[in-house]
């Protein structure tokens, strides 16, 4: 180490101690837990003991089914509404743009547990005002909580409310750094405004869009609070239970740490393995 | 082809007007620059003739027909602009044929244009290139060709070289001539550099503030501007203007003493405009103009002060009282710096201009 960056290190040491007990150490340890039997007293080292639980554990195949559904529907539904609210914020006709931008932004920074409160008396049966809509245009109520496809689009409703404006001002920052004198070349060659969309806008956005497809990715793999609070822990029936829940009902409900490190490293290398898919998948053309 | 009319065209935004209505004539196949420093309306104007602007009063035909409430795309011209505006994402062929493509144009016509742009322009060899893995001389070239695969009858170029080196600057300056021969259309081009406008022009058209200064032949312009503005702005180095007194007129000449000089004289032959005694007048002299002591009708002493030497010719920048000069001299390269030297101003190579800036003739 070169002496002049010495004292940058002894500021950056408080840090890095944090860090490295905190981050890297958990890493490590679960990973060396996911090989154990933590069932036991002591712990013993057993490499196929929870591996090979995770294989055949029905539990874990619904948790898997039930966070790649939310995936394969919210993610795109998510990102297909943020382009269509960026490209509304970012049209020229729009007035109190900044007043809108705040609201579509104001349900990331809304409590976690408050926006869930909210949303169980939104969607509740008798005293929803979902269901009053719903009555009042003649359908019938729908009970939100003790079927599993209406709680499993609740969970999606709510995970697009809160994040749907956050991707928004991420694609519309992309929108904004996309030159105007290309679309007036477009104008000038009588391409239309739906087709300068998918022609330019959308090619243009693309870095943008995986971007937030690969945060949303991530965030779905991880998703725990929705499933917790709004559909009471994954209800009805495990039905909306998702990997980061069962995570949490092994390891800190059961107590079984061994395999819930297995499944934590599952949700990382399946978080993984799709985001690079992904990327493949949307690569530059040389 | 087609030839451009502009009659009273303004432009306001809110309550702000940038172009106080201009009128300009076109002629068919003429190439007219915009030249202007930055603010005078030049782009706004050309934007307007595009169709990108709407035109607040007045009226813009091409071809002889009115195009105020005409689409863009509908007007018969191609515009090339100051960044390009190139599709990243597309390659070359696809930049050149994508208005084409998007219009169900035939496939072998688009493919015969592309590929005849492409000639013209030589960048066959880039056409499945993308704009980031070429230079800033060859994505101007491509800006061009996709401007010629519209086969419009006005091309309009918005500062198209400002982003080029000096080098590059001079070589698609004689490309874009080529071109207008070549292609023989009318060609709008708006720029800040007068250097441009003199080599490019059939006509240049002087803007500032909004108004049109003067329209005329790059010479006409350089040899007789209608005020100081175009005067100064026309001819690099620009022209000097020397502070000047009407002393005294006759029916022929007024005789103008040069305030910053030691009372120095000349007489200046004037057809009917005759200024009071006592005005306030500005002497412009081209740096060309000044000759060797004795050899004009008025000496002034000057100081050498610094001295630029570009081969052919030699710039002296000298301290004449409270004004600065600038000289060309071919002796300059062995007159050293901080040298004392007369130079002599020619009655019939200087322009007088009044107070107001407006020419006395």
């Amino acid at each position: 180490m070169r002496y002049r960056n010495a004292t940058a290190y002894r500021f950056l040491t408080p840090y890095l101690l944090i860090f490295a007990i905190f981050w890297i150490w958990p890493i490590i340890s679960s990973f060396l837990i996911s090989f154990q039997a933590t069932r036991t007293v002591p712990w013993r080292f057993a490499p196929t003991f929870n591996w090979g639980r995770l294989i055949g554990d029905p539990a874990f195949f619904n948790a898997l089914k039930n966070t790649l559904l939310i995936l394969v529907i919210q993610v795109p539904v998510m990102i297909s509404l943020a382009i269509v609210m960026a490209v509304l914020l970012n049209s020229p006709l729009l007035k109190a743009r900044g007043l809108y931008r705040f609201a579509f932004f104001a349900p990331v920074v809304v409590g976690e547990v408050a926006y869930s409160a909210v949303f169980r008396l939104m969607f509740s049966l008798d005293f929803g005002i979902i269901n009053k809509l719903l009555n009042s245009v003649g359908l019938p109520k729908i009970d939100w909580f003790s079927n599993v496809t209406p709680a499993m689009a609740l969970i999606m409703i709510a995970v697009t409310w809160r994040w749907a404006g956050y991707n928004a001002i991420i694609i519309l920052a992309g929108l904004q750094s996309i030159p105007e004198d290309v679309y007036e070349a477009a104008t000038l060659d009588r391409v239309s405004k739906v087709r300068q969309f998918f022609h330019i806008t959308l090619p243009l956005l693309k870095p943008v869009i995986v971007f937030c497809a690969v945060l949303s990715i991530i965030g779905t793999m991880q998703l725990f609070t929705e499933p917790f609070l709004i559909t009471e822990r994954g209800g009805p029936g495990g039905g909306t239970e998702t990997l980061g829940l069962l995570l949490y009902r092994q390891g800190f409900r059961s107590l079984n740490f061994g395999y819930a490190s297995a499944i934590a490293y599952t949700m990382a290398g399946l978080a993984i393995a799709i985001t690079l898919v992904q990327l493949w998948l949307t690569r530059e053309p040389k | 082809m087609a030839a451009v009319t502009l009659s009273n065209v303004a432009k306001r935004f809110g309550n702000f007007e940038v172009v106080h209505g201009a009128d300009i004539d076109i002629a068919d196949g003429e190439f007219v620059v915009f030249v202007g420093p930055s603010g005078c309306g030049k782009s706004t104007l050309l934007r307007m003739i595009a169709g990108l602007e709407d035109i607040s009063g007045g009226e813009i035909a091409i071809g002889g027909k009115v195009v105020n409430d005409v689409e863009a795309a509908d007007r018969g011209i191609a515009m090339v602009f100051q960044s390009y505006a190139l599709y990243p994402h597309m390659t070359v062929e696809q930049n050149l044929s994508f208005g084409l493509r998007m219009n169900g144009n035939p496939k072998a016509d688009t493919e015969r244009r592309v590929k005849r742009a492409a000639e013209i322009l030589c960048i066959d060899e880039l056409m499945q290139r993308r704009p980031k893995q070429l230079s800033g001389g060859q994505r101007q070239r491509v800006a061009i060709g996709r401007a010629i695969v519209r086969e419009p009858q006005v091309f309009l170029f918005d500062e198209p070289l400002s982003n080029l080196d000096a080098e590059l600057r001079v070589q698609m300056r004689v490309e874009i001539s080529r071109l207008h021969k070549e292609l023989g259309v009318t060609m709008i081009y708006v720029t800040h550099d007068q250097t441009e406008a003199m080599t490019l022009a059939d006509r240049i058209v002087v803007l500032k503030g909004g108004n049109v200064e003067q329209i005329g032949a790059p010479l006409d312009l350089y040899d007789d501007p209608a005020n100081r503005f175009v005067a100064g702005f026309i001819g690099s180095p620009k022209m000097n203007f020397i502070a000047a007194k009407v002393v005294e007129t006759s029916n022929s000449a007024a005789i103008v003493e040069l305030v910053n000089h030691g009372g120095a004289r000349l007489r200046k032959p004037l057809g009917a405009a005759f200024p009071a005694i006592g005005a306030d007048v500005v002497l412009g002299v081209r740096p060309e103009h000044f000759f060797e002591a004795g050899e004009g009708d008025c000496d002034i002493p000057v100081k050498a002060d610094v001295a630029e030497h570009l081969g052919s010719v030699s710039y002296v920048y000298a301290d004449a009282g409270p004004e600065e000069l600038i000289i060309e001299r071919e002796a300059a390269r062995q007159r050293a710096s901080s040298d004392h030297f007369t130079v002599s101003i020619k009655a019939e190579r200087s322009l007088l201009f009044d107070k107001t800036g407006a020419r006395i003739r």
